[in-house]
């Protein structure tokens, strides 16, 4: 066997030269061809060929920037160049699958204002889209140029490979793989045609639409679905459209194959990922990854449930400002939790069995990225999942699993050399990427550290060496001398290879006047050679000793991974600590008020069984195994409903942009985690629709929830309401408060509304038609023909007509009331609540004659032009005409009252009183169409009601007890121990966080999760710009 | 529920102007003084400092009550009204809010509450009192007689007036003028708006700047009052003229703030310059609520109905601050700061007693201690001897809805119309159904 150890220098150089070899494929060739042999063999290795598989004393050999073999048995070629690697370990080379390398960068917008004008329509070229947020046909790897710094800087952290694509938009392009080395494009590139990078953010995008989360969750699902029609449609006439050919689209042409190609969604948080998931989900879009956040752990059950790969950024927060006392007022328990458990993350998803890669992404410095894997390793996280993270599942996520990923005969020759275990404390030194080497420390065959027993001049001495190769100290201390034995320093201390001498001075130890010179060499652990002694030479050898780690460092480097906060749902203060559990109860001896033709049962007996109300009646006997409640001297009544309400909504209330998004859903934005849900409990309220704003003439489509506080977003929907949508009339449809740049949306009056709404309805009927017309066509008719697209803003219109879906409409002054019951009547539709309806008394005759119900403010007046005829006795004039009359609260400190609410009808106007409780539970759980399911106490209805320490429509009540469907979700005692809990868990936290000192301080500042604004029907403006809102902390509703 | 600064702003940006929207007076005359003594017998009277009293009659005469007892004789020529059952309250007074500067919120030409400039101690909220205003007699008719508004802005604001709700004009309403100097806190808390997310660094920064700038201004004030104790003053600069009367004592000074570091930094300015203090706002006073007792800081606390100020506070945290002021000493008024719904603040003292108040406090919260804290506790909010004779009468429990129902209102002896724009609406549109 010939082969030759390579100096460092020479190292080096071939790699610079193995850069060109192949330039000249497809490049003309300047000057000299250069055939330089990349033919490498790194022996001695720990190797770990993939996650959980390590060999000892490995070879691998590198031919023309290809693993050729691996192995503990294979011999070194002749002609190939040997590394001896015995000290290292070698790792496959670290895949970053979520980056913007070799791309410009989008330039972050300017902050917007909400005085800027709206933009309505985008530049139109090579059939874009018709939004500026989705750019899906951008293929990112033709923009992509190498970045020397960027690459060094990405190998530094032992990455060898990025995907990559600009993160701007909410369609952001499709990705590519480059390798991270140094060569042309041409060569680098190692999947040009990668998943579709996704977000919910428009990112730069300065057209108005979407202004909300819902409006980009709508704008993603009518693209995704449009993209499906466009690929059996182009080519074909559209029976939508006059039959005209189907247009040319780009971005849809660009997204026929998605699922093949697969996509990276970004996600900000746990809620967010989930959402995304099921938004993907609807159209089957399996093969997609998402980006995560760090708050997995909070929804760990739901994510695994979800099958995703993750993304993992490794951001974690600096601790919130503790340090001053007056600061803590602006702390959270919430943020304080987070910043405990953020580093368990990874660790918790893998127990879980979650699948994830790691990426560089969202760190400010990206020399944090091994500082805070290793503490994701302290905290639990296995050394073989964190490299499967940084490896084999991002090969796999990025399409390159057949190149990349593993040290196998045929991969790219991508590696990573380490001194020690990478997961511990090990340092990279060099990286391989194609086969050229890229050096960050020398590497040194002999590593000298340790102590070795080295007599010298007949004396017993311990010579004690520390640090790597090229930057050894050491020093000698005299074994007789016992613990005051004096340790002198070793001078001159050089190192090449296996060889290694310094100088020792005798006087010090011995008192000899003399330096002993001494010069060896270190061989399978032990270390031979001379001292010189002057003219004396003295032989000596000494197996070297592994030196002890000094018990400060040890502990030093070990976090306290012991976790004080607790872990609720949701995961903030008055989270519970499991999901409230369905009880068997019997109240005995309250008084009920029924909400039915019952009325008020004094000294009555409620039983609950399996979530319904099962026996109301006097002295009932208790089933066996049930509950007792001891109703004496309170009140029960059936959960108070809200039919207007705008709690728990996610990033946005209006998709205020176009005058009709029939498109956008409330569904899709829950909020479970909105305190106002618990502050809202504690009030009463078990039930509210949430709807849309009320920005435009037609808005979106509305959820009702129930208050199960801890469920997720999912588990708050109520599945028994059927699907409902806002509708909105007057000031701010015709946007006048909303500045001077609003003045061109269509319409601008009142009378602009009313054609505005028609139109829309003409629309939908006309699509109806097609698509009606389109399914009585023959199978070989349908052939000729492209399928009708479907248009999601068009379904909810249509599903109105065909009275599958409700209208509530934001409305104050009678001649609006009057105008959209006629227009109503006129194109077959029916208005199922006005709601606010401050002018309702003034038209109560007509609503009553169309059978529409009214949900009204109990006395809120004077706060805009059109609220000026509004009065406090509204309820009673319209409930004495028989219109069903609700009252509402439309804000989250109301909500809490809304018993008090309607007791002020039994002030201002003398309603009964059961009449006017009736006016917060049955009523409005009619406008809703769950009446058959709740808002009353009667048996075989869901078991939703209150305990009232007294009379409920009392200014002196009080919640005591709320139950959704059986479920006690609020106790005015618990609520007590809960306070308590929370305080003392967070002067614990705070605690930790001093303690922790300036390591706490370290990480990223914009980690945690903000609570939502209390959003009104008009707040409006841009969300993914937030300084472009126009919010009001009045009532301008 | 009136609206903090930052909001405010937006609104004068955004409100257009409506030249249609100046309201037209309304037709309720103001109450003409009575012809001669008036007993009122038969009642519960509330009377405040004297306890509640059963069966009892209130003498007025010359607009001021002159005897208060059980079996009153009515003087010769005297009016008697049976009153049996009923409760006799005094006539309740709101403070800090805008009735009357306020017609419609969104329509600023019907808004004249917040005028420009950091620096306006001259300002006097009387003169933009609109004695027609539509809203006024919505008020009343929830048994209220008195409000103390102040104008809004940044910084020194300007100075509240006390008015009566049954007026001609606003020197006709005018009680006490310059009731106090309102100032409002600059930010303490290093959170950004949520609608303009800023670094707490950032914010540290820019509240820094803002606390050192109202420093200034109280520094060259007092500069102004130093000098014009000398003689020295080359003349009259109206701003820091205004507010001799602030460093001499006569006139207390109210910082609206909420933030507990506020209320501090309030209270060590009040301390530096020796002024009196009242904090309006206070939704963190219940963190403090000793100091302030012991600082004799008063506190109008605004949000009897709030949401609680902080995501880790207890639901019920805004609504048990009167019950921590009123355990701790300190003397404290209610308030809605807004100005169509103070016909409300009856029922948040209400609310009150049920988060801890005695019916005897919560009324004191709307009536004496108001009084005090507006510097007026000597001529009305109880029901005693010598005291204007603004009274209220409601059939029941004045707190509670369920009892609530207002047949009676003098404000100093004179009988005030409760009818109101809504009664009229109402009136009308009966008409229309069946």
């Amino acid at each position: 066997m010939t082969s030759e150890r390579l100096s460092l220098l020479s190292a080096a150089l071939l790699t610079v030269f193995a850069a060109s070899s192949h330039a000249d494929q497809t490049s003309p060739l300047q000057g000299i061809q250069d055939k330089t042999p990349n033919l490498i063999a790194l022996t001695g290795a720990t190797v770990y060929t993939e996650p959980g598989k390590k060999l000892e004393k490995a070879t691998v050999l590198i031919a023309d920037g290809r693993i050729s073999a691996v192995g503990t048995s294979v011999k070194v070629p002749a002609g190939y160049q040997q590394i001896d690697a015995s000290r290292y370990t070698l790792y496959p080379g670290f895949i970053d699958p979520y980056t913007q390398y070799g791309i410009e960068a989008a330039k972050p917008a300017k902050p917007g204002s909400y005085r800027d004008a709206p933009v309505y329509k985008n530049e139109r070229k090579g059939g874009n889209a018709s939004n500026d947020a989705i750019h899906a046909q951008q293929r990112w790897v033709s923009e992509f140029k190498p970045d020397a710094k960027a690459a060094e800087a990405l190998r530094k952290l032992g990455f060898t490979a990025a995907q990559s694509a600009r993160f701007d938009g909410i369609f952001r392009g499709q990705a590519f793989v480059s390798s991270l080395g140094e060569g042309l494009p041409n060569q680098l590139v190692l999947k040009a045609d990668g998943p579709q990078f996704m977000a919910f953010s428009k990112g730069t995008s300065k057209q108005s639409y979407p202004s909300s989360l819902m409006g980009s969750i709508a704008l993603i699902r009518q693209t995704l679905s449009d993209a499906n029609w466009y690929s059996q449609a182009y080519g074909k006439t559209d029976v939508r459209y006059f039959n005209q050919p189907v247009e040319f689209n780009v971005a849809l042409q660009s997204l026929a194959n998605i699922n093949q190609q697969g996509a990276v969604f970004e996600t900000g948080d746990d809620r967010s990922l989930l959402r995304a998931h099921l938004l993907l989900n609807e159209f089957k879009l399996n093969n997609a990854a998402m980006v995560g956040s760090g708050f997995e752990y909070v929804r760990l059950d739901e994510i695994k449930a979800s099958g995703r790969s993750l993304i993992l950024p490794l951001n974690f927060p600096a601790a919130p400002a503790v340090e001053q006392v007056a600061d803590q007022l602006d702390v959270n328990l919430a943020d304080l939790r987070h910043w405990e458990r953020a580093p368990a993350n990874a660790a918790a998803l893998a127990q879980a069995g979650v699948p994830f890669a790691l990426t560089t992404y969202k760190l400010k410095d990206t020399k944090d990225f091994w500082p805070n894997l290793r503490k994701a390793v302290q905290y639990g996280l296995s050394a073989d999942t964190a490299l499967a993270a940084l490896t084999t599942v991002p090969a796999r996520l990025s399409g390159v699993a057949d190149k990349l990923g593993k040290i196998a005969p045929g991969y790219q020759a991508d590696l990573v050399l380490a001194s020690g275990d990478l997961f511990a404390d090990g340092e990279i030194v060099a990286t391989w990427v194609r086969g050229q080497q890229h050096s960050i420390k020398a590497i040194t065959p002999v590593d000298f550290a340790g102590d070795y027993q080295l007599s010298v001049a007949g004396k017993a001495v311990k010579v004690s060496l520390t640090g790597p190769a090229d930057k050894l100290s050491g020093s000698a201390v005299l074994q007789a001398g016992g613990a005051e034995a004096k340790s002198v320093k070793l001078e001159h201390i050089h190192s090449q290879q296996q060889l290694l001498q310094f100088n020792l001075n005798l006087a010090e130890l011995t008192g000899d006047k003399q330096i002993a010179q001494f010069s060896g060499q270190l061989t399978d652990n032990r270390l031979t050679g001379k001292w010189q002694l002057g003219s004396n030479t003295e032989l000596v050898t000494a197996q070297r000793q592994t030196l002890a780690e000094s018990p400060a460092k040890a502990a030093a480097s070990k976090p306290d991974t012991v976790m004080l906060s607790k872990l609720t749902f949701p995961n903030r203060a008055y989270g519970l600590p499991a999901l409230a559990k369905q009880q068997n109860v019997h109240i005995k001896n309250v008084t009920v008020w029924t909400a039915e033709k019952e009325g008020i049962l004094e000294n009555t007996d409620v039983i609950v069984r399996d979530g319904k109300f099962d026996k109301i009646g006097k002295n009932l006997a208790t089933p066996r195994g049930f509950d007792v409640i001891d109703g004496t001297g309170m009140h029960l009544t059936p959960g108070i409903i809200d039919e207007h309400s705008h709690v728990a909504i996610e990033a946005g209330v209006n998709e205020g942009t176009d005058a009709v998004t029939s498109e956008v859903r409330i569904a899709d934005v829950i909020n479970p985690e909105d305190i106002n849900l618990y502050r809202g409990l504690a009030g009463g309220t078990t039930t509210a629709q949430l709807l849309h704003g009320s920005a435009n003439p037609i808005g979106g489509q509305a959820q009702v929830i129930q208050f199960r506080w801890g469920e997720n977003a999912e588990g708050l929907k109520m599945k028994a309401a059927p699907p409902s949508i806002k509708f909105a009339l007057g000031e701010n449809v015709k946007q006048s408060n909303w500045g001077d740049a609003f003045t061109e949306r269509y319409p601008q009056t009142r009378v602009g509304v009313e054609t505005a709404i028609r139109d829309a309805f003409v629309a939908a009927k006309e699509y109806k038609a097609k698509l009606a017309a389109y399914d009585k066509l023959s199978k070989r008719q349908r052939e000729q023909v492209a399928p009708p697209r479907i248009d999601y803003r068009l379904e909810a219109l249509v599903e109105i007509l065909d009275k599958q879906r409700f209208i509530h409409t934001h409305s104050y002054v009678a001649s609006e009331i009057l105008m959209l019951i006629e227009l109503a009547d006129e194109m077959g539709f029916n208005i199922t609540t006005f709601t606010h309806i401050l002018e309702g008394y003034k038209t109560a005759k007509e609503m009553q004659a169309h059978g529409a119900s009214a949900s009204t403010f109990a006395d809120w007046w004077a706060y805009k032009m059109e609220v000026q005829d509004a009065i406090p006795t509204n309820a009673c004039l319209m409930a004495e005409q028989g219109v069903n009359v609700s009252i509402n609260s439309d804000d989250a400190g109301l909500q809490r009252r809304l018993n008090q609410e309607a007791a002020k009808s039994v002030m201002y106007c003398g309603m009964d009183e059961h009449e006017a409780l009736k006016m917060v539970t049955i009523n409005p759980a009619m406008q809703l169409k769950i009446d058959k399911v709740t808002g009353s106490v009667k048996a075989g209805k869901q078991a939703d009601f209150v305990l009232w320490n007294t009379h409920p429509l009392s200014v002196y009540s009080q919640a005591q007890q709320t139950w959704i469907e059986g479920t006690k979700y609020f106790d005015i005692n618990t609520d007590k121990q809960l306070q308590q809990q929370l305080e003392a868990e967070k002067t614990a936290l705070i605690q930790k966080v001093l303690n922790a000192g300036d390591s706490a301080k370290a990480g990223s500042k914009d980690a945690y999760k903000q609570d939502e604004p209390e959003w009104h029907c008009e707040d409006q403006g841009d969300w993914w710009n937030i300084g472009s809102y126009i919010h009001s902390h009045g009532h301008k509703h | 529920m009136k609206l903090s600064k930052t909001c405010l702003s937006l609104f004068v940006a955004l409100a257009g102007s409506l030249s249609s929207a100046q309201m037209l007076a309304h037709d309720m005359v103001p109450g003409k003084a009575a012809e001669g003594p008036l007993l009122l017998t038969g009642l519960t009277i509330h009377t405040v400092t004297d306890g509640i009293k059963a069966d009892s009659d209130v003498l007025i005469v010359d607009g001021k009550i002159a005897a208060v007892g059980q079996n009153l004789t009515a003087p010769q020529g005297a009016t008697v009204l049976a009153l049996d059952g009923k409760h006799l309250y005094p006539g309740l007074i709101a403070l800090a809010n805008q009735l009357g500067l306020i017609e419609i919120e969104a329509v600023r030409s019907t808004d004249d509450s917040r005028e420009v400039t950091q620096t306006n101690p001259d300002i006097k909220a009387k003169v933009g009192y609109n004695a027609d205003s539509e809203v006024i007699p919505t008020i009343r008719s929830n048994g209220f007689a008195y409000s103390m508004i102040y104008p809004d802005g940044s910084m020194l604001m300007g100075q509240s007036s006390l008015m009566q709700l049954d007026a001609w004009n606003y020197q006709d309403a005018l009680v006490a003028d310059g009731t106090g100097l309102h100032v409002r806190w600059p930010n303490a808390s290093t959170l950004g708006s949520r609608w303009n997310p800023k670094p707490a660094d950032e914010v540290r920064k820019a509240n820094a700047e803002q606390l050192a700038k109202l420093q200034q201004y109280f520094q060259a004030a007092k500069a102004y009052y130093d000098a014009e104790q000398a003689g020295l003053n080359r003349g009259v600069d109206s701003r820091w003229h205004e507010m001799l009367a602030v460093f001499n004592g006569e006139r207390p000074l109210f910082v609206h703030a909420d933030d507990e570091r506020q209320i501090r930094q309030a209270m060590l300015l009040a301390k530096e310059y020796n002024l009196k203090l009242t904090i309006v706002g206070g939704r963190d006073s219940w963190r403090l609520a000793d100091e302030l007792a012991a600082a004799k800081v008063a506190v109008i606390y605004t949000a009897p109905y709030g949401l609680p100020s902080r995501a880790d506070e207890n639901y019920s945290q805004a609504f048990t601050v009167p019950k921590t002021l009123q355990d701790a000493g300190v003397n404290y008024a209610l308030s809605l700061d807004g100005y169509w719904d103070t016909r409300n603040l009856v029922f948040a003292a209400g609310q009150a007693i049920s988060f801890g108040l005695t019916p005897e406090q919560a009324l004191r919260s709307v009536t004496i201690n108001a009084a005090q804290i507006a510097g007026v506790a000597d001529k009305i909010g109880s029901i005693e001897v010598g005291k204007a004779a603004s009274l209220v009468v409601s059939e029941g429990d004045i707190f509670d809805y369920l009892s609530h129902k207002v047949t009676h209102l003098w404000i100093d002896g004179r009988e005030v119309d409760l009818n109101n724009r809504h009664k009229q609406l109402h009136n009308k549109y009966k008409q229309r159904i069946n």
